[in-house]
């Protein structure tokens, strides 16, 4: 991430901020319940000429397209040990490997070997890939397979951290993907049928429901504020964060219910704002004391009066809470997709 | 060894409301926490202070200040000037540069805050020149490249200087500097030798 | 991602080569190597400060290698070898802006040799995304608000890296998950702490790393430290934990672990509080060296050089 963060807040202003975050029950800037979400709108099968596609653009202009290419790879040979037979077949069942999924994030006035998008790309790569199905199910044959080029422009510079908007736009696209089905046999060269009709989703579907059997997993940015747990938070949350967390989930096959595929901390900006001043050693108010009085006079405040950067981490207790409220019957994991489902191409 | 009270970053050295907050330690849920690693020295209140009884727990730090502080005494070397302000580079900290900085720190003297006296007649040519080793305390972290720095004291200025024909100089009054071997006389803002 | 080309060096073209494929004999039999720690046991770690005399600080850390006879041409199992140095605090360049924090940046690089595959001498992204989860972990510990204008620069040059699995399934689709990575960035946190805590910049608390995982094999039982050719990962954890603060600055987990997760976080803080007996120790053997140093130059007035550290070794 930047070194320099781009907050136009005064710390009076983060103070108040974080203030009313830290409320039982918390105070929100634009009045939303703590696990509410910002309106957005949503289409999908929007690109004709790619496998898949999503838009998806928040109410504050945020905008972004994902766009699926699936291309035919030739499986290479990892190195490692050759057992059994001579000629180098292996027996069992074909395993797909990391590597046939590429996510790459295009950020407009970020170069793309910046943290911003490296970290974005891996961290919803690690989401999708943690279950091993869809890999497996980019396997054609012994010698060639699906790669999956997953290419997720922004059309905007981000207002705020942008990884909910990614991972959303991502599992729709994901969703409406499909693959053109072989003709060919397993391992010869492949050939496929051109009839739209006939490919497979990616995710397959149940016949007469049209509904996803399984779904690529989600990721939500989660934030604290002292013990307050907060929902997609917007840039002037994140500005006075304790400390942010992006959790993914995904549906359990087992019981339907949601599972916790992956879990990051983020580095909250809010680390990097400048500290507001305490009156008493206030310069210009006639105050003239030495470095050493003013180190203790902030130190005795710890941002009670005036702003403070937070330091430390979260606890172990808040962060079981965080996945708690993502993963559980009822939370708010499951009224993503819920709300998810209702998009339509 | 002569340090049989480490304490190490993070460790916590007792309640708030006993002691006093010293430099190299935090405050952390009203305990006295350690920052960084080194002997803990424990000073008794000054009878001066009425304002607090307890004793102030401090860590020296085994590395020496690292940073220029507001009231700090430096050392450093003119690199250039104009008739507004020198400027300067910080090359170490202390009155007689106890710790010598790494990476020299940019820092610049204005024009009113050569000498304390009559301070608009100042003219930063008669006060410094290029290469010249001064002795000045921070006054303000200044802007985003330089440290502002004040000589407005007696024992601060100019405590090394060459001559335009390259002979060590030695001080001959508060505002000039003599060359031994030519006699020639330079004006300077010159430091009270310590 | 592809990786960037070389723009300072003639690069061959990409693709070129492959690792070599081996063909077992019928006599050699191998197998995969087998834990012989118990499930809370955590590897030996070497952790020394002060190696580098030019940084502000500087910390080497170490994994010992099993010491079981090698058979074959490549090891059987991996070790990690980590350097850090510490650059700072020290003025920020002249074109940057105000700041009233210390900017912390990290950099953390494989060297060409750590891996059995060799690493471009570029950063590649999974290089890159270890730099940030470093950052994560090191800006929550660092006291910020103390070094205004200043920078701090921590750079990782990882010698030796853990691989992600036994290097003879990588035929089978077996590298995956790159779970060598996150006990990498586990022994980084832990390296980095020591290199800031010698280079004297203000910290809330040690920050220690700490690696669990959920394994396949003997009901899915969690493991302390797992070395990856070992163990058949399911889900793994790392976190940065300060433990005087019973705080975490950095957590990465990934994997299906289903409904332990919470018990994965506990034990791979279990690790971190493993890993910082060692740290705590040398931190301040370090620091007691350097008072004996500072002692002995102000009666001879000689220079003070960095205090070489004696040797610590955990066991348990």
């Amino acid at each position: 991430m930047a070194p320099y963060t781009n907050i136009p807040l005064s710390p009076a202003e983060l103070s108040y901020l974080h203030t009313s975050l830290a409320q039982d029950p918390p105070i929100r800037p634009d009045g939303r319940s703590p696990t509410q979400f910002r309106p957005l709108v949503a289409e999908t099968d929007i690109l004709p000429s790619a496998n898949g596609s999503a838009r998806i653009c928040f109410a504050d202009g945020t905008e972004a397209v994902v766009g699926v290419k699936a291309e035919v790879e030739r499986t290479g040979r990892k190195g490692g040990l050759v057992r059994g037979k001579e000629d180098g077949e292996v027996e069992g069942e074909e395993r797909g490997e990391d590597g046939w999924l590429d996510v790459s994030i295009e950020i407009p006035g970020t170069r793309d070997d910046d943290a911003l998008p490296v970290f974005l790309a891996a961290m919803l790569t690690e989401a999708l890939l943690a279950d091993g199905e869809l890999k497996g199910r980019l396997v054609i044959g012994r010698v060639w397979h699906w790669r999956l080029f997953v290419d997720i422009l922004l059309l905007s510079q981000p207002l705020s951290y942008p990884l909910p908007l990614l991972s959303l736009t991502t599992h729709l696209a994901l969703l409406s993907t499909r693959l053109p089905a072989l003709i060919s046999q397993k391992d010869e060269d492949p050939l496929f049928n051109d009839d739209w009709e006939a490919s497979t989703h990616l995710f397959p579907r149940q016949p007469t429901t049209n509904e996803p059997e399984t779904k690529p997993p989600i990721t939500l940015l989660v934030m604290t504020v002292g013990t307050n747990i907060l929902f997609d938070p917007s840039s002037d949350e994140i500005a006075v964060a304790d400390a942010i967390v992006a959790i993914s989930a995904t549906e359990d096959s087992k019981d339907g219910g949601l599972k916790m595929v992956a879990l990051r901390t983020v580095d909250p900006p809010s680390r990097l704002t400048s500290a507001g001043v305490p009156t008493q050693a206030n310069t210009t108010a006639g105050g003239g004391l030495s470095a050493e009085e003013t180190l203790k006079l902030r130190e005795k405040d710890a941002g009670a009066t005036v702003w403070r950067p937070p330091r430390g981490g979260v606890s172990r207790t808040v962060l079981g809470r965080m996945i708690k409220k993502v993963v559980e019957k009822g939370g708010v994991g499951e009224e993503v997709l819920e709300g998810l489902r209702g998009v339509k191409s | 060894m002569s340090g049989p009270n480490i304490a190490l970053p993070g460790q916590i050295l007792g309640a708030s409301s006993s002691n006093e907050l010293g430099s190299g330690t935090h405050l952390h849920n009203d305990q006295l926490c350690a920052s960084i690693s080194g002997p803990i020295l424990t000073s008794k209140p000054s009878n001066s202070s009425k304002t607090s009884k307890a004793p102030k727990l401090s860590i020296s730090r085994t590395t020496g200040n690292l940073l220029p502080e507001v009231g700090t005494t430096i050392l450093g070397k003119i690199t250039r000037t104009n008739p507004r302000q020198a400027n300067i580079s910080i090359l170490a900290l202390g009155p007689t540069g106890e710790h010598v900085c790494r990476d020299p720190f940019p820092a610049i003297i204005r024009q009113q805050d050569i000498r304390a006296t009559e301070i608009d007649k100042v003219k930063v040519a008669e006060s410094f020149r290029v290469g010249d080793v001064v002795r000045a305390v921070v006054i303000s972290l200044g802007d985003e490249r330089s440290y502002y720095l004040s000589t407005a004291k007696n024992e601060l200025g100019v405590v090394m200087a060459v001559s335009e024909w390259g002979n060590q100089m030695v001080p001959v009054s508060w505002r000039e500097f003599m060359d031994e071997s030519t006699g020639a006389r330079e004006a300077r803002k010159v430091a009270k030798p310590v | 991602m592809a990786m960037l080309a070389d723009r300072r060096r003639m690069n061959a073209p990409p693709g070129g080569t492959s690792p070599p494929v081996f063909a077992s004999l019928p006599e050699a039999k191998l197998t995969k190597p087998i834990r012989t720690r118990n499930p809370d046991e955590h590897r030996k770690i070497f952790l020394r400060t002060g190696v580098v005399p030019s940084a502000s600080g500087s910390a080497y850390y170490e994994i010992s290698p099993s010491n079981t006879p090698r058979q074959t041409l490549v090891p059987s199992s991996s070790s990690l070898k980590i350097t850090c140095t510490v650059h700072g605090p020290r003025p920020l360049p002249r074109n940057a802006a105000f700041s009233s924090n210390l900017l912390l940046t990290t950099h953390v690089k494989f060297a060409p040799f750590a891996t059995r595959q060799r690493r471009g001498y570029v950063r590649d992204s999974s290089e890159r995304d270890l730099g940030v989860h470093l950052e994560t972990a090191l800006r929550g510990v660092v006291i910020g608000d103390r070094w205004p204008k200043s920078g701090c620069e921590v750079v990782i040059t990882v010698l030796e890296g853990e691989e992600d699995g036994w290097w003879a399934d990588a035929e089978e689709g077996g590298k995956a998950g790159s779970w060598g990575m996150m006990n990498v960035l586990a022994g980084c946190i832990t390296v980095a702490s020591a290199a800031i805590a010698d280079a004297g910049v203000d910290c809330v608390d040690l920050v220690s790393g700490g690696v669990a995982a959920l394994t396949a094999e003997r009901n899915g039982e969690g493991v302390l430290d797992p070395c990856p050719s070992e163990h058949d990962i399911k889900a793994a954890c790392v976190v940065g934990y300060l433990q005087s603060r019973d705080e975490v600055t950095e957590m990465w987990m990934k994997g299906d672990a289903g409904s332990g997760s919470e018990a994965l976080i506990d034990n791979a803080v279990k690790a971190a509080v493993l890993t910082r007996t060692v740290l705590a120790e040398a931190v301040k053997e370090a620091t007691e060296m350097k008072i004996g140093k500072t002692s002995e130059a102000a009666v001879e007035t000689t220079n003070t050089g960095k205090g070489k550290t004696k040797d610590i070794q955990m066991t348990g």
